[in-house]
């Protein structure tokens, strides 16, 4: 079952890929997302079937691949990973339903987003560690591209970076994953024997140091953040959303899955040390926001911002806070890619990003009131205002941590008041006031450009209302992430809220 | 029946969602063959269901045991957020309060923007900011408080940016946001430290804990403080006080609610607090301080202002000040009935200032004039509202401060004393108003001024009917002492400050062009007050200013020193840019493959300096690999 995730993307891309040249690039557009539309239906088909009660694997599949190397070809699903894979199935239904119609060289860019959604839902059910490796890495292919070809004007300069940053943390993932493997004398690379707890402490540190590195640069924590922003700017707007949308996940997935769940007793004595890098991460992103003109760049920033917390979350490692974790990494999924269509949508009409240009788009007649009241919408969610997915994905991280890092949680808690600041500037700036001179003719903006937006807005507030519906499917599996090992489950009421603790 | 329409009281604020909800097709602009109109009339009808549901409710919750109604709303890893619903005579009273007035203001709306084009916007944004409200007054779950308090800071926003294209209306809905928002994410931190504490956020659990928890006096002291931040913001208190004074840009009916029940909500919230704020005197003694010095000063600043409705919003944070007060010493009884009070004959002053501005396109006092004749009803209105509002004919807020007197007779013969000062400088600026507006010879701006339409003047009218019965409602709901015990001295000196502000405000000087006075002492009292103790200024050189440097330090550091960092590296690696022209078409395969080797070759570089030992054996697993 799962493999057509992984496979039906692939195939897509190759069939794409050959079509034949006198196609064009609207119906390859419809092609692909036929393609995409199917491999979304078929995530929504597992998530019907999968049984929430269970913490387990589930859909397991397993064949041997490379037996010297130990290399395995196995997937399965959790409650961690399906909500994940069903959002990057509907974000790529986004992003190619967005693309602009008249794409320059159509089959490539289409084959390499089938691709990239191969790459990223291979990650998510890899149940080995060089299988997740290689999906990691093959994900990055793509993704240069879609960069070095189709952004904008420093493409090349962003793309790079992207590539060398991305590069690093790939290595230093194999690296710790070979550590992990030889060092606690497994045959295999497949996840579930491997167990570190009978390897020294230093040993361990080191391994998770590496794997923090690595997953830091993807997610991306301050101070290995830059390549996000640059990648941003000069990323076309379906690009921005698959790449704040599904990619970044990638890394605190991983921070989840192979940080703290390879290395338990590591993480506990790191905990207080991430606590405080998650701290500088948001009040860093957030502040550096406030001072952008771009809006692309400002929302880069904010997603730098609104990472830390899933760091802060996963330190503290409470049940709770773990399932924070899961729902703010939906919820900025959603969030940042509503804010990206619209941002993207405000650029291709008024053709400029900077807040300093940009005036009253809100205006009834000659403006963009629709997509205005949309950035609200999605600004708001953003800032954390209750009915909306991000209040209570926020709430649980800050609920959740605050019995183990009281201080930090507060410090961290800054960051929703200075999201509130940056976005409002950002809304007042472009969307209030009157009308400017330099962008009096906007073309009209058509349906077909609201309705994804309209759809985001759609699901961020159903899921802001009713998010027991999402967390059904975590619950089981964050909470055995902490339970089944007695090193935390020890930990814990030590390092628990006391008075004491509290200035 | 009567337990059916209990049990579905939760849908009195759904009513209004619903009325919004329905709107938006007309405010989105989808539909517009039939204008405007329609959207208004769905909303009206909804907060009239809301209003005749909840009147129905509260007979039948009168003199019954208070009703509660939870719904789990998310439970998961131990964590149980429910919405817990109070339905008590109190709760329900409040909530038809709101709706009452919400559907005044609605209809007050209807002739007020009639020829706006945005109409059909401004009622989706009411039936929210009443759905919130009214959730509000049942809400017996700070968790589910909180979340509506959010909700008002958003509608808020959205009502005071209403006309956005105005640049202070810009900065007004951005200042309202941020203040409020600024004592919400305070009263955020106290709720998560409380839930953690406490384990549940009911308000009847939080009273049990708060009885018996013991804690360090520090922790006590924090929470306390971040508890009373979200309302100090939401009631325009000091000093987050500065937000309800450039609100006054938004559309006026807006206004009327949001100077009488969205202040009160704040209040309102910090009344459900008082048994937990008991745990922190130092709680206690900062909101008494606070309202004290808020009542005092924005009474003063009152008097400065020549924008009527500004003139009467700083009233509004006076009155506020002295509900602070009252919950700082404890005094809830005092604190409900001056809200109540308040809040019926501000929202009366603020339509009869709303048809002045409509019928003269002005809000500058000094351009008014001889109203009076012009205008019965307006005038009537305010002169009722006045008279509701200050303590000197027996009205509401007369028995109000009367409550208060003799509560803090004994105790705190000092705030007696604050009390009778805001009463006496309330009355002197109402008189002011008054004066400026209705008295006088025409101006050339008051000239053609008829009486507003019925959309506006019915509801002006019935609310001065009923600020006049607020004495009998208060009657019905004994809520006025016997004759026997009441403090004569007190009332005497209350009868006696408002008719000194009376008279004061008769006999002070008021000139039509009342520039910036000659003598300097005068002239700098007068730009003090006028311009809010420049508080404003205050924040843009210290708040403000270190936000905006923190972020331009952050930024820089994050253009020279990380990225410039990272250029020097990217630089100096074998991909330096320019050399490679990858969007060439035709090559991108080759340089796929170029990419690939590249990658691979940089990985088994760098775990040969990591470990050459796991290097080594990588090597022999692939070539063991390769051989089968």
């Amino acid at each position: 079952m799962l493999s057509a995730l992984i496979w039906l993307p692939i195939i897509g891309a190759a069939i794409v890929a050959f079509l034949p040249g006198n196609i064009s690039a609207k119906i390859t557009r419809q092609i692909s997302f036929a393609i995409i539309f199917a491999a979304f239906i078929w995530s929504l088909v597992i998530a019907i079937q999968f049984k929430p009660e269970s913490s387990t694997q589930q859909f397991i599949e397993s064949l041997p691949w490379i037996d010297s190397l130990g290399l395995t070809y196995s997937l399965g699903v959790d409650g961690l990973s399906l909500p994940l894979l069903v959002l990057n199935g509907l974000l790529t239904c986004i992003a190619i339903y967005s693309t602009d119609e008249k794409i320059i060289r159509p089959r490539f860019y289409y084959s390499l987003v089938l691709l990239l959604n191969a790459g990223v839902s291979g990650a998510f059910l890899a149940q080995d560690l060089l299988l997740f490796f290689l999906f990691y890495e093959i994900e990055l292919v793509p993704l240069y591209f879609l960069i070095a070809i189709w952004g904008g004007a420093r493409k090349n300069y962003a793309a790079i970076k992207f590539l060398l940053y991305t590069t690093v943390s790939g290595i230093l993932l194999l690296a710790a994953f070979l550590g992990v493997v030889w060092f606690s004398g497994s045959t295999s690379f497949a996840y579930e024997p491997l167990r570190t707890h009978n390897l020294p402490l230093g040993t361990q540190l080191l391994l998770l140091g590496a794997i923090l590195v690595a997953f830091g640069i993807k997610i991306p924590l301050v101070p290995l953040h830059t390549w996000l922003p640059d990648a941003h700017v000069e990323a076309s707007t379906p690009i921005s959303v698959l790449l704040a949308g599904v990619l970044l996940k990638l890394g605190t997935y991983g921070l989840l899955r192979f940080g703290l769940g390879l290395f338990p007793e590591a993480w506990q004595n790191l905990a207080p040390s991430l606590a405080i890098w998650a701290v500088v991460s948001v009040l860093y992103g957030a502040f550096t926001a406030i001072a952008q003109t771009d809006m692309k760049k400002m929302v880069a920033y904010s997603s730098i911002a609104h990472m830390g917390y899933i760091l802060l979350a996963s330190a503290a490692a409470t049940p709770l806070s773990l399932l924070g974790c899961l729902y703010q990494m939906i919820s900025h999924g959603l969030i940042s890619a509503l804010l990206f269509l619209v941002v993207g949508v405000v650029y291709k009409k008024a053709g400029t990003r900077d807040i300093n240009l940009l005036c009253g788009l809100l205006n009834p007649e000659r403006g963009l009131p629709i997509i205005g009241s949309l950035m609200i919408a999605g600004v708001m969610a953003s800032a954390g205002i209750p009915g909306m997915i991000g209040f209570i994905s926020e709430f649980l991280i800050f609920r959740g941590s605050f019995e183990a890092f009281p201080v930090e949680t507060l410090l961290c808690m800054i960051g929703t008041g200075l999201t509130s600041v940056y976005f409002l500037l950002l809304v007042n700036r472009v969307f209030f006031g009157r009308l400017s001179e330099k962008v009096v003719d906007l073309p009209q903006v058509q349906w077909s450009e609201r309705i994804p937006a309209a759809i985001l807005a759609g699901i961020i507030i159903l899921f802001g209302v009713v998010p027991s519906w999402l967390g059904r499917w975590t619950e089981a599996s964050t909470t055995a992430m902490i339970n089944p090992q007695p090193a935390i489950a020890k930990v814990i009421p030590a390092v628990s809220f006391s008075e004491a603790k509290l200035p | 029946m009567t337990q059916f329409l209990l049990e579905t009281s939760w849908w009195v604020p759904i009513y209004g969602l619903i009325g919004s909800v329905l709107t938006i097709p007309w405010s989105a602009g989808i539909v517009r063959r039939t204008g405007p109109r329609p959207a208004a009339y769905f909303n009206l009808l909804m907060t009239v269901l809301a209003f005749l549901h909840g009147s129905v409710i509260f007979r039948l919750t009168w003199n019954q045991e208070p009703v509660e109604i939870v719904f789990h709303w998310f439970q998961a890893a131990g964590l149980d957020l429910s919405f817990a619903l109070d339905i008590s005579p109190v709760t329900v009273g409040a909530m038809e309060l709101i709706t009452g007035m919400s559907l005044l203001a609605q209809m007050f709306a209807l002739g007020y923007l009639e020829k706006d084009w945005a109409m059909a916007r401004f009622f989706t944004l009411m039936g929210f900011f009443e759905a919130a409200m009214s959730g509000l007054a049942i809400s017996n779950s700070l968790f589910l408080s909180y979340a509506f308090l959010e909700m008002l800071t958003l509608s808020t926003y959205l009502l005071v940016g209403f006309w956005y294209a105005q640049p202070l209306v810009v900065t007004a809905a951005r200042d309202a946001f941020l203040t409020k928002r600024v004592g919400d994410v305070l009263l955020l931190m106290g709720l998560v430290a409380l839930a953690t504490m406490a384990g549940s956020l009911n308000f009847p659990d939080l009273y049990d804990w708060a009885e018996t928890a013991n804690l360090n006096p520090v922790v006590a002291t924090l929470l306390g403080l971040a508890l009373i931040a979200g309302p100090t913001g939401k009631c325009a208190q000091f000093p987050l006080h500065l937000w309800l004074d450039e609100a006054m840009e938004g559309p006026n009916p807006a206004s009327i609610l949001r100077n009488s029940v969205v202040v009160a909500c704040g209040a309102y919230i910090l009344i459900k607090l008082q048994p937990v704020l008991n745990i922190s005197p130092v709680a206690l003694n900062a909101l008494i301080v606070i309202g004290a010095v808020t009542a005092v000063g924005a009474s003063l600043v009152a008097m400065a202002q020549i924008d009527i409705k500004r003139a009467l919003s700083h009233s509004t944070s006076a009155y506020l000040g002295v509900v602070f007060i009252a919950v700082g010493t404890q005094w809830t009884g005092f604190a409900l009935m001056l809200l109540f009070a308040h809040a019926i004959a501000k929202a009366l002053l603020f339509m009869s200032i709303g048809s002045i501005i409509v019928t003269t396109n002005n809000q500058n006092l000094l351009e008014m004039g001889g109203l009076g004749p012009k205008m019965p009803a307006t005038t009537t209105a305010f002169v009722v509202g006045t008279a509701g509002l200050v303590g000197l004919l027996p009205l509401g807020g007369f028995w109000a401060l009367r409550l208060g007197m003799d509560d803090l007779w004994t105790e705190r013969p000092f705030l007696v004393v604050v009390l009778l000062l805001v009463n006496c400088l309330s009355a002197v600026n109402l008189t002011r108003v008054f004066r400026l507006a209705f008295l006088g010879k025409t101006q050339p701006k008051t000239r053609r001024a008829p009486e507003v339409p019925w959309q506006m003047s019915v509801p002006m009218v019935s609310l001065s009917i009923v600020t006049l019965l607020v004495p009998v409602m208060m009657q019905r709901l004994s809520l006025l002492p016997g004759w026997a015990y009441v403090n004569q001295t007190a009332l005497l000196l209350l009868c006696f400050s408002g008719l000194i502000g009376v008279v004061l405000g008769v006999i002070i000087e008021l000139p039509r062009n009342w520039s910036r006075s000659t003598k300097s002492p005068l002239r700098f009292v007068q730009d003090l007050l006028a311009y809010d103790f420049y508080i404003d200024r205050l924040y843009r050189v210290s708040v403000v200013f270190v936000v905006s440097q923190i972020s331009r330090l952050s930024n820089a550091i994050d253009r020279y020193v990380i990225d410039g960092l990272v250029n020097l590296v990217g630089l100096a690696t074998i991909f330096s840019g320019e050399s490679l022209k990858y969007s060439i078409s035709g090559k991108s395969q080759f340089y796929l493959l170029t990419i690939l080797v590249g990658v691979s070759f940089l990985g088994f570089l760098m775990i040969w300096l990591f470990d050459q030992a796991t290097f080594r054996e990588i090597i022999e697993k692939v070539v063991l690999a390769l051989n089968g």
